[in-house]
């Protein structure tokens, strides 16, 4: 029987094999939760004009199959979509320079712009769309906001007193951090916790500052469901109603505004000492060396920079649009919400945006595992801070000697590689 | 000293429930799990979120069908059956006679050549892969059903490599003898007297070559783009996705492997020498 099987597995092979595919190929890293790859297929990419294949994909398999084709120096990718962190891991002669793709006069925001130049004079990548981490909360989570609180003005002490009040008055812990394997720790770090306490992510690193950041943080997880080191997209601990209150990226929180529009608020992180620390998230469209039909790859990117794509990619995605662009009024619940929380939180008085690590390179991961080790130790393992501090300090600044990345905001600007303070 | 005989009945009858007991332990250890999966895949998105679960499916066929939309699935599916039966039939190919030679001849390096087979799985594939891909583009054999399951045969030649080996040591040596006797040549002597005696063994390491073909994730990423496995196909995109399509995706992944072992259950239980129950 199997031997029959396999026979005609055999032919079947063949067959399949020798069919060739037009298609392009859309080789992503984002938009990878099912309904969304769906979304991109039906509502973004059916509109491109030519037929397109997207997959979206774990980083280790996307990166693989780049560096395999480029090394075979012949390829079936025709677009990459992706991180920015990504993009700056790959070399920028491994990808075409898009500064000549006619764009029809759409104007990208200029700081992602120049970001996805990687350190060149070119545009290896363009940036595609953007998003950033918010705060998200049960309305029956609001009744016990510390007094003469403003959701929309946050501190982070107003933020423990406020855990508190609910674990109190509940007898359970409703605070939600995604501290899980796949959850985005790590940014909460470097984007919100340390530039609102140090005013620095790298050269404040160790500071005096840092220690009692540190220290609020551990009070805060005091009161964080102990679940938390599950936790990968807080939508689904805010749907079960596990946690009440929750900080996660916009479009890991999107599932929660879309299915009960009326039970969840959207509201900015909160302020620290030196202010409301965030960082925006910028995803790129790139076309590698090894494209097989460049004009196709293109037009294909030219595409996805167009008004109506980047509106369509936002329904899809929750991935706002990086260019000037007038959004219409009947969004999904999710976008609403997510989008008035980001604009409350970048217009307020006190804002303090932080922007993605660069010149990184390949260390990324590296730099990234610097902080959710800090948190590891000090946090879950209860180790003594300043020592944590000092030892990750070490590796930290061995990471930024090694590359040479310069300061990037809120640090302040260095000569040389930004030094561990 | 007085033997009691209720003391006796006593024990066998409390034996009789813990052996009961733990049957219906090891029954639940397994089935509970893949109920749970089939309750929350049959369940809408709310009830799929709210606790306590439900204990008697709803029959919401929203999440399956979704799945019965997204682009892909069916070819992904049968390109899983075919990748997985080369597999099986490929790692047979090569293995059992590997097998057959590690354990009736004696020759040189018998012990590294078996250490070595071990080897091959000491690699991890993420290591591997790129190595692998940047050939396949260069042969040719990148993008084919038939490449992947080079490399899933690898991954399962190291099992089907010891499992026939420890079958065909447990066939005396005395019954080829016999059959050389009366007239069988080696390969007829193996035709007719070894293989139908270790064929349920056969089978039951071509099941594990079917399994492992099937779970392989990360090769199959990388080295099939447009004729993808459902398990590259889903399982990379499920866990991001919202449970109740992670519990639909994830009963769509077990329920073909589940279907294909039960058809098979007869040969399992020849690898524990309890052959045709």
């Amino acid at each position: 029987m199997s031997f029959k099987m396999a026979l005609m597995g055999a032919t079947a092979a063949m067959a399949l094999a020798s069919t060739a595919q037009a298609d392009v190929l859309f080789w992503s890293t984002q938009a990878k939760p099912v309904e969304e790859t769906q979304a991109m297929r039906d509502q973004v990419l059916a509109g491109a004009g030519q037929k397109v294949d997207y997959q979206a994909n774990d980083g280790g398999p996307w990166l693989t199959r780049l560096q395999a084709e480029i090394e075979a120096g012949k390829g079936t990718i025709g677009v990459l979509g992706a991180l920015h962190g990504d993009f700056s891991a790959l070399k920028a002669e491994e990808l075409v320079d898009l500064s000549s793709v006619d764009l029809g006069g759409v104007k990208v925001n200029a700081t992602f712009a120049k970001l996805a130049k990687l350190g060149t004079d070119g545009q290896p990548y363009l940036p595609w769309m953007q998003a950033s981490y918010i705060m998200a909360a049960n309305k029956k989570a609001l009744a016990y906001l510390p007094a003469g609180a403003d959701i929309n003005a946050l501190s982070y002490d107003q933020l423990i007193e406020w855990t508190a009040n609910v674990e109190k008055e509940t007898g359970e812990k409703k605070f939600g951090f995604p501290a899980g394997p796949d959850g985005l720790k790590h940014r909460f770090f470097q984007g919100y916790l340390y530039p609102s306490y140090t005013n620095g992510v790298v050269r404040s690193f160790k500071s005096d500052a840092a220690v009692t950041a540190w220290e609020k943080f551990k009070e805060l997880w005091s009161h964080t469901n102990p679940g938390a080191t599950n936790y990968n997209f807080m939508q689904e601990q805010l749907l079960s109603e596990e946690v009440w209150i929750a900080f996660d990226h916009s479009s890991r929180l999107a599932n929660a505004f879309n299915e009960k529009p009326d039970e969840f608020v959207a509201f900015p992180a909160p302020a620290g000492p030196t202010g409301r620390g965030f960082m925006p998230v910028i995803a790129g469209i790139a076309i590698p060396k090894t494209a097989p039909d460049m004009e196709a790859s293109k037009a294909l990117i030219a595409y996805m920079m167009k008004p109506e794509t980047q509106i369509a990619t936002l329904r899809a995605t929750n991935f706002f649009p990086v260019i000037d662009v007038a959004l219409p009024d009947d969004l999904p619940p999710s976008v609403k919400a997510a989008g008035d929380a980001i604009a409350k939180m970048s217009g307020a008085p006190d804002a303090n945006p932080g922007l993605l690590p660069a010149g990184l390179g390949d260390q990324g991961g590296a730099f990234s595992k610097v902080y959710s080790d800090t948190f590891e130790r000090i946090v879950l393992a209860g180790q003594d801070i300043r020592t944590v501090l000092d030892d990750e300090g070490a590796i930290l600044n061995g990471i930024m000697q090694k590359t040479g990345a310069k300061c990037w905001a809120p640090d302040a600007p260095s000569e040389g590689a930004c030094p561990v303070e | 000293m007085t033997a009691s005989p209720i003391n006796t009945a006593q024990v066998r009858k409390s034996g009789r429930f813990l052996f009961q007991a733990s049957v219906v332990l090891l029954c639940a250890w397994v089935l509970v799990p893949i109920y749970f999966l089939l309750i929350n895949t049959l369940s809408s998105p709310e009830t799929v979120a709210s606790f306590p679960k439900p204990f008697w499916p709803e029959f919401d066929l929203g999440s399956l069908s979704f799945f019965a939309n997204f682009a892909g699935m069916l070819k992904a599916l049968k390109n899983s059956i075919i990748v997985a039966s080369l597999t099986m039939v490929m790692a047979i190919a090569f293995g059992a006679p590997a097998g057959y030679a590690l354990s009736r001849f004696d020759f040189r390096g018998k012990e590294t050549f078996r250490v070595l087979i071990l080897l091959t799985r000491a690699f991890p594939l993420p290591l591997l892969a790129l190595p692998l891909a940047v050939l396949f583009i260069r042969t040719g054999l990148d993008d084919t059903l038939f490449g992947l399951a080079l490399v899933h045969t690898t991954l399962a030649i190291p099992f089907a490599v010891l499992i026939t080996f420890s079958l065909f040591s447990g066939i005396p040596i005395e019954l080829e003898e016999a059959a050389w006797t009366l007239g069988c040549t080696r390969f007829t002597a193996f035709t007719k007297v070894v293989l139908p005696l270790i064929a349920p063994g056969i089978a039951a390491s071509a099941i594990f070559a079917f399994v492992i073909s099937w779970n392989e994730v990360f090769a199959a990423a990388v080295l099939t783009i447009e004729n993808r496995t459902l398990t590259a196909f889903l399982l990379q995109s499920l866990g991001t996705s919202p449970l109740h399509l992670k519990f639909a995706g994830g009963f769509i992944l077990v329920v073909p492997a589940l279907v294909f072992i039960f058809a098979v259950r007869k040969y399992l239980f020849a690898m524990w020498g309890i052959a045709n129950r």
